[in-house]
């Protein structure tokens, strides 16, 4: 990477640290995580507040899925550091809950809509006792608040996309995790889902909690979001999404894959 | 009666045959458990190849007792040996998938060949020293368990159904969400571990009995018989497990009577059990998935029949009738929707006529108001109108709520469709309960006011008041509230899409005028 364009983009790194006086929700710096001899991330520092709604963008194999599992402390990195509200990663388990992404799941797997949304109280039972009916409240509950509970029983492989991913959203919420990790959980889902669910994180996030979405879809970026990360590799860009949105940028980072998108973009950003 | 009591129950007194029947049950029991978490982490490959590990164990456990105690065929010896043959194999696969590109098939491929080809020198090497006949190994005899084998199958049983027991959530989040379960500080590596070594504790338990190659059918064959039955996970550990032991039992019958090897009856009995649920299986099995395919309808056919029954009104429609007016499907196509359709209990028949039941009407006026509002639609836009209805009829089946409240608010929530029926309102979006907007209701419905945008400030909207909705006016264009003392307030369309209201239970009593024609 030369000189210039590094530059280029740490003028346009905007720190949302200034603005946030308590211990931030999610804090990476210098982190390089790889897979073999080739970096998945380089030096990637991003600090995160509580109560933001952050959308992860950049192109295919850009590293975004490797940056919510190392936030989740599922990846060792390399170098650098992941912090949970100043704590090491590997210390915050429990605090940070993920919502997988739709095609790594096996849905033929037998297992019912409740038992997932249980899956979210494990991290709360100790092993050698059993679920409490308190657990089974919470999830519950949480199942009702993402309108799932009328499905408790059925297989998970026997839902829509966006019931699908609705029943792991409510894993989460019984987690009571107070940072939320998903992975494209707009991908391949009707329009309504998609409504369906940005509904249920807007909820999250009024809740207080924060929440980093991987997102592929430049646009709609900017107005789902509280603020973007664009990543390859490298951090290219941090901060509203009005300026991380830039065609300029979109188009480096794209490397011209973008041609269709720039209009995409330019309306998402009026609209 | 004699032969019954010669086929099932004299059989039953023999030592040996009970010996087999307790051992193989046993083994059976283990191996359906394990055999569920194999085949859900894809790990079958990995069983036989703990199976074929075991030959190099076994051969090794006997020369090491022979050399130095001078003890042939010592059992407990061997077993020892082929549990460690087998962790050794698993620790190698791992870690060849791990340091190199090869994947993880490909590794365990060149190590359990490599290991039972070891297993196979020694065994040359030594032949004049080793004495047992290694084809039992490779064959097993279920028939000639002694007590030995019968203690092993039942320490083991115990370890590997306790630590399952113990484990099963652990185990349960791993193979399905490694992720998540990292993420929550279970320890994943440490599970999987545990995992495969009962996996190499049942497989030496179970090789005695079918031997090294077909012990694999009886770990992965009950289980996928329970994973087409099953849709609970600990539901298919028991059923895995039955499925076993009547595996155990019917094939050990079968050897008996027909004098074949006891592990392959045994292993042939249990593919025959899977072949037979592959079939029948309720909600997987091939004739379920035939059905199912037989009886479904194109959704477009049932909405083409629903809104047919409802625009008959109170004329209802005989089967003959509605199959005249849906000419776009064969009247056979029809009369399976219809029947269908009564079966879901959406259409009722009496005496020959067809009637809608309520959650048919509600799935019909959804239609019938994507039908009309599509109209509306195509007249706005200056389709012609003798094309309108036919157009409309193709659009109606595109009835997703999200567009189509788009486009009734688009339009200004018309009252009336372009042929001037009535545009029938969402009853699940505007019943009791519900929180809307002003602009979605029509004249007669009561609500209590949630909150009041900028765009509809007025003194006499305030969150928590009452109102009931007077009749459209302006060519619909303004919408009256009335208050509970009789004030009216007139709001136009982006004024009433300002204020949210709670939909109180309906006093409205023009229902929609289903009965009336669409054209």
């Amino acid at each position: 990477m030369c000189r210039p364009r590094a530059e280029k983009r740490r003028r346009r790194l905007i720190n949302l640290r200034q603005e946030s006086t308590a211990t931030p929700a999610i804090e990476v710096s210098h982190l390089t995580v790889s897979y073999g001899p080739t970096p998945a991330l380089l030096d990637v520092s991003v600090t995160i507040a509580k109560g933001t709604l952050v959308g992860v963008i950049g192109p295919n194999g850009s590293g975004k899925s490797t940056l919510i599992k190392s936030i989740l402390g599922f990846l060792k990195p390399d170098f650098g550091t992941v912090r949970i509200f100043g704590q090491p990663a590997d210390e915050a388990k429990g605090r940070v809950a993920y919502v997988p992404q739709r095609g790594s799941v096996d849905w033929d797997f037998p297992i019912t809509v409740r038992e997932v949304a249980m899956m979210g109280r494990y991290g709360h039972i100790p092993w050698w006792r059993d679920a409490t009916r308190e657990d089974r409240r919470i999830a519950d509950e949480a199942l009702d608040m993402v309108r799932m509970g009328d499905f408790r029983e059925r297989q998970i492989g026997q839902l829509s996309g966006g019931q699908q991913q609705r029943v792991f959203m409510a894993r989460a919420m019984a987690q009571g995790a107070e940072i939320l990790l998903l992975d494209e959980p707009f991908a391949g889902v009707d329009a309504a889902t998609e409504r369906a669910i940005l509904d249920v994180l807007d909820r999250t996030k009024a809740a207080g909690r924060t929440l980093v979405v991987v997102h592929h879809d430049l646009a709609t970026a900017a107005e789902y979001f509280d603020a973007l990360v664009l990543l390859k590799q490298r951090l290219y860009a941090y901060g509203p999404p009005e300026a991380v949105l830039e065609p300029e940028l979109l188009s480096e980072v794209y490397e011209g894959k973008l041609r269709g998108f720039t209009e995409l973009v330019k309306r998402g950003r009026g609209g | 009666m004699d032969t019954l009591y010669n086929l099932f129950i004299e059989p039953l007194t023999q030592p040996f045959f009970q010996k087999a029947l307790l051992g193989g049950t046993l083994v059976a029991i283990v191996c359906g458990v394990v055999g569920c978490f194999v085949i859900l982490r894809r790990m079958a490959f990995l069983g036989d190849a703990l199976s074929h590990a075991m030959l190099a164990g076994v051969t090794g456990g006997y020369l090491i007792m022979q050399f130095f105690y001078g003890d042939a065929a010592n059992a407990p010896a061997m077993l020892i040996g082929s549990l460690l043959a087998a962790l050794i194999t698993v620790g190698m696969i791992g870690f060849i998938s791990r340091v190199s590109r090869v994947k993880n098939d490909t590794a365990i491929g060149i190590m359990y060949t490599g290991v039972f080809a070891a297993g196979g020198i020694l065994a040359s090497v030594f032949s004049h020293r080793i004495h047992v006949d290694l084809l039992h190994f490779v064959m097993g005899q279920v028939l000639a368990v002694n007590d030995t084998d019968l203690w092993v199958a039942g320490i083991v049983a115990a370890v590997v159904l306790s630590a399952v027991l113990i484990f099963y959530r652990q185990l349960q989040l791993t193979s399905f969400d490694p992720v998540m379960a990292a993420s929550i500080g279970i320890p994943v590596l440490a599970i999987d571990y545990l995992l495969t070594t009962c996996t190499s504790l049942v497989v030496v338990s179970a090789v005695t009995m079918v031997g090294v190659i077909l012990v694999v059918g009886l770990l992965v064959t009950p289980a996928a018989s329970a994973y087409l039955l099953c849709d609970r996970l600990s539901r298919m550990l028991v059923v895995s497990a039955i499925l076993g032991v009547t595996s155990v039992v019917g094939g050990l019958y079968v050897s008996l009577w027909t004098n074949i090897a006891g592990g392959a009856a045994i292993v042939a009995f249990c593919t025959v059990q899977f072949l037979a649920i592959l079939v029948v299986a309720p909600r997987y099995g091939l004739i379920a998935g035939w059905l199912r395919r037989a009886q479904m309808v194109p959704q477009q056919l049932v909405e083409d029949v629903l809104s047919c029954v409802l625009r008959a009104g109170d004329a209802h429609p005989t089967l003959e009738e509605v199959q005249s007016r849906v000419v776009e499907s064969r009247p056979d196509a029809v009369a399976k929707a219809v029947r269908t359709l009564t079966r879901q209990n959406f259409l009722e028949e009496e005496n020959d006529r067809l009637q809608l039941t309520e959650t048919g009407k509600r799935e019909a006026q959804r239609v019938l108001r994507a039908h009309r509002l599509w109209e509306a639609y195509l007249e706005h836009v200056g389709t012609p109108e003798t094309e309108i209805h036919a157009k409309a009829h193709q659009l109606e089946h595109v009835h997703d709520p999200a567009a189509v409240d788009y486009i009734d608010d688009k339009l200004g929530h018309p009252l009336r469709d372009p042929h001037g029926s009535e545009i029938p309102v969402d009853r699940d979006t505007v019943a009791p309960g519900k929180i809307v907007k002003v602009s979605q209701l029509r004249e007669g419905h009561c609500a209590t006011i949630v909150s009041v945008g900028p765009m509809a400030a007025n003194d006499l909207l305030k969150p928590g008041t009452s109102v009931r909705l007077g009749p459209r006016q302006q060519n619909g264009n303004m919408w009256t509230v009335e208050l509970t003392d009789g004030r009216k307030i007139a709001l136009p369309h982006a004024a009433a899409d300002a204020v949210t209201v709670e939909v109180q239970e309906e006093t409205r009593n023009a229902e929609v005028g289903a009965a009336k024609s669409a054209k």
